[in-house]
């Protein structure tokens, strides 16, 4: 059961979105809520190429820069902390001045579950766009984190679609979400994607197995398709209607990353859906 | 000239160069403090001191003694022109059309010859920024402000860029750079043209999708009317241009070659700054967001460019020939080259120097330390229009070609405008100013 849920604040709209789902998220599992809202001072007051006498207009626009993120941080922990309250929650607000992946991390170890949007931007005083830092908190996180596009649903999706390979990080995956609260109440999928019918089933039948243990009843899905696998599983989960994929995030040797990391990737950039990814 | 130059000694030289470019981007935080780069530059000079002092004696310490005059009157000029410039401030609100931009920077690019490339851009920027604060692209325009406005601008001029000024201070006549006005009209004629295509092409994409609101620095009270305030500033500046001017002209003729003539310059530079300082209301300077910063880190670190540059210049006057750059387009590209990942003012002496070099041809009738010489000669001055033209407009490619450029990128941002990074600002460089310095190469040397 989570007992405590971080949520990242951000402008973005998928930042939006992510606060709306954890609220409701926190509601219903009845845990506590922590809004994170981060100033980039390393990347703002990193080294630059300059001319000559270019040292007091860099300090000056940094502390410009660093003032404004501040502003927005305060303004964006301001609006959490109303929405708490309207929910009927003690959310509470955390300014963490700090590298953005750094910050999530850290802050990360005292939660069960972060919630980020997925087109955040928390270096957005300097980077029209941020794939770094969920890269990062991706790879590094040891705690599972959700994963919200933007979507105008304020609560997660009753089917869920788990993507089960077998891999340790699927498993995890798995377990993790089976004794999150989220699992009650909800149709679960378990889905193994391979060109070997047989041995597709057989592995999602494996997954179904482990919750079946843990007493949370779940559909078994083999798919063999042309398409590729994140493909498959998006194809899938359309079929399904499912408001929410589970699956395994990054696998720990560098091998397999270089594999698995693109396609990783692309089902985080692609998906329309709430990702509830562990590592 | 007391035997020739070790090579040895053009080493504090390039090595204070590289780190100028380069500490910034690695150490930035040393970099920040004006005690560190005092440091730094005490730490390279300290060599070449020892050399000039020692091993040249006499000889050695009139040259430290008259490149001190050369710093105090460039510090002098570009402290004058700071300060004035910063009392300038253009006011009111204006929509960012095509039409509004390419005036902008037209007016930019004639400005840039008289109050300095540096002074143009902070007169002009954040009025250019409130005009497209409701632009969904505005970085082409700061871009291309950067390439007109803070470098190509100042040709015309020794007051606009500070290499043609230290050409001035080595003897280069006051007038001699209206010679560079072919270049000048084409280079900016065309960046102005390829300006308004971007700009319209991006209009037309736009969707009118409204900006932040909660800009840091809003429009507060520079709505209405375009307006300038500070306009005494004009006749101090108008005062700056006749002065030098007569400095130039009749300067020699009535207080000779002398320590006279560079100590009357600078004083009356300094005195048509404090005249500026203290007739400009304290408003004027708090909108400019005026501050000594600036020019007192320019004036530490070119204590460390003045010194470390002495040898090199007579390394380079001594050799010029044997180093295989020879010819003026060669003399464009190397200089424009260096230029624009070094300061461009110290490139430029450095070439000139090679110039006066190459174009001595062995006669000993030239001398680096008087550039007049190279101006009035022949094939010397096909080579200094290239070295000009080379410095001044190369220092536009990246953000450390020249101090402007850095200056306006910073302001930009703040005003939440994207600005593309070192190299997607070389991308833009490379894209627009490399093929057009080409065609510059093609036509004129």
């Amino acid at each position: 059961m989570k007992k405590d849920i971080l949520v990242c604040l951000e402008g973005s709209s998928s930042a939006e979105s992510a606060t709306r789902l954890a609220i409701d998220v926190a509601r219903t599992c009845g845990a506590g809520l922590a809004g994170l809202a981060i100033v980039d001072e390393p990347d703002i007051r990193a080294g630059a190429a300059m001319g000559i006498g270019g040292s007091a207009f860099k300090h000056e626009r940094d502390e410009a820069l660093v003032a404004d993120a501040h502003k927005h941080t305060a303004d964006w922990i301001a609006l959490f902390e109303r929405r708490c309250r309207e929910a009927g929650l003690s959310g509470r607000g955390i300014e963490m001045v700090g590298r953005p992946s750094d910050a999530i991390l850290e802050e990360m170890e005292g939660h069960d579950l972060a919630v980020i949007g997925r087109d955040a931007n928390f270096r957005f005083e300097t980077e029209r766009e941020d794939l770094k830092t969920l890269d990062v908190v991706l790879h590094k996180a040891s705690r599972p984190v959700l994963l919200v596009p933007d979507v105008a649903d304020t609560a997660l999706g009753s089917i869920v679609l788990i993507a089960y390979d077998g891999s340790n990080a699927a498993k995890r995956a798995l377990n993790s979400f089976a004794t999150s609260g989220l699992a009650p109440g909800r149709t679960i999928h378990v889905a193994t994607v391979d060109d070997n019918g047989a041995r597709a089933w057989e592995m999602a039948d494996r997954g179904v197995q482990i919750l079946a243990a843990m007493k949370i009843p779940a559909t078994v899905h083999s798919v063999v398709s042309v398409q590729s696998n994140v493909d498959a599983l998006f194809t899938l989960a359309e079929q399904l209607q499912a408001g929410l994929m589970v699956m395994g995030a990054f696998a720990h040797s560098r091998l397999r990353h270089l594999f698995s990391g693109s396609a990783m990737r692309g089902l985080v950039e692609r998906s329309t859906i709430p990702l509830y990814l562990q590592h | 000239m007391t035997g020739a130059t070790p090579s040895w000694a053009v080493g504090p030289f390039v090595l204070y160069l590289l780190l100028i470019a380069s500490l910034p981007l690695f150490l930035g935080r040393f970099w920040e403090h004006n005690r560190n780069k005092l440091l730094v530059a005490a730490v390279l000079s300290l060599p070449v001191l020892v050399y000039l002092f020692g091993s040249k004696g006499g000889e050695g310490a009139t040259e430290v003694l008259h490149t001190a005059f050369d710093y105090a009157s460039f510090m002098a000029l570009l402290g004058a022109l700071f300060t004035i410039s910063g009392g300038i401030c253009l006011r009111g609100s204006l929509t960012g059309s095509p039409f509004i931009n390419l005036t902008f920077l037209s007016i930019g690019a004639l400005l840039g010859s008289l109050i300095g490339t540096t002074g143009a851009s902070v007169l002009l920027i954040r009025p250019l920024l409130r005009a497209n604060t409701r632009r969904a692209y505005s970085t082409h325009v700061v871009v291309f402000f950067i390439f007109i406005v803070s470098n190509a601008a100042g040709l015309l001029t020794p007051l606009g860029d500070p290499p043609l000024f230290l050409g001035f201070l080595r003897g280069v006549p006051f007038t001699w750079t209206l010679r560079l006005f072919k270049q000048w009209a084409f280079v900016n004629g065309v960046l102005l043209t390829v300006f308004t295509v971007i700009d319209r092409f991006l209009l037309a994409r736009e969707r009118r999708r409204p900006r932040r609101t909660d800009d840091l620095f809003p429009p507060d009270g520079d709505d209405g009317p375009l307006r300038l305030e500070g306009q005494l500033n004009l006749v101090w500046l108008l005062g700056i241009v006749a002065f030098v001017f007569a400095i130039g002209s009749f300067g020699g003729t009535l207080l000779g070659e002398s320590y006279l003539r560079s100590l009357v310059e600078i004083l009356g530079l300094v005195g048509l700054a404090a005249l500026s300082f203290f007739t400009t209301a304290r408003t004027v300077h708090e909108r400019n967001r005026y501050s000594w910063a600036p020019i007192i880190e320019v004036a530490v670190v070119f204590v460390g460019v003045f010194i470390t540059m002495i040898p090199a210049l007579s390394y380079l006057a001594e050799r010029g020939a044997s180093l295989g750059i020879v010819r003026p387009a060669q003399f464009f590209w190397a200089s424009g080259a260096l230029s624009s990942v070094l300061d461009n003012a110290p490139t430029y002496l450095t070439f000139a120097s090679l110039a006066t070099g190459v174009a001595n041809a062995g006669s000993g009738l030239l001398s680096a330390a008087n550039l007049g010489g190279l101006a009035a000669h022949p094939f010397g001055e096909k080579l200094l229009v290239a070295v000009s033209c080379g410095s001044v407009m190369m220092g536009a490619i990246t953000y450390i070609g020249n101090g402007p450029n850095f200056m306006v990128k910073a302001i930009a941002e703040q005003h939440h405008v994207r600005m593309p990074g070192f190299f997607g600002y070389v991308l833009w460089s490379f894209a627009i100013l490399v093929p057009l310095f080409g065609i510059v190469s093609a036509m004129f040397f």
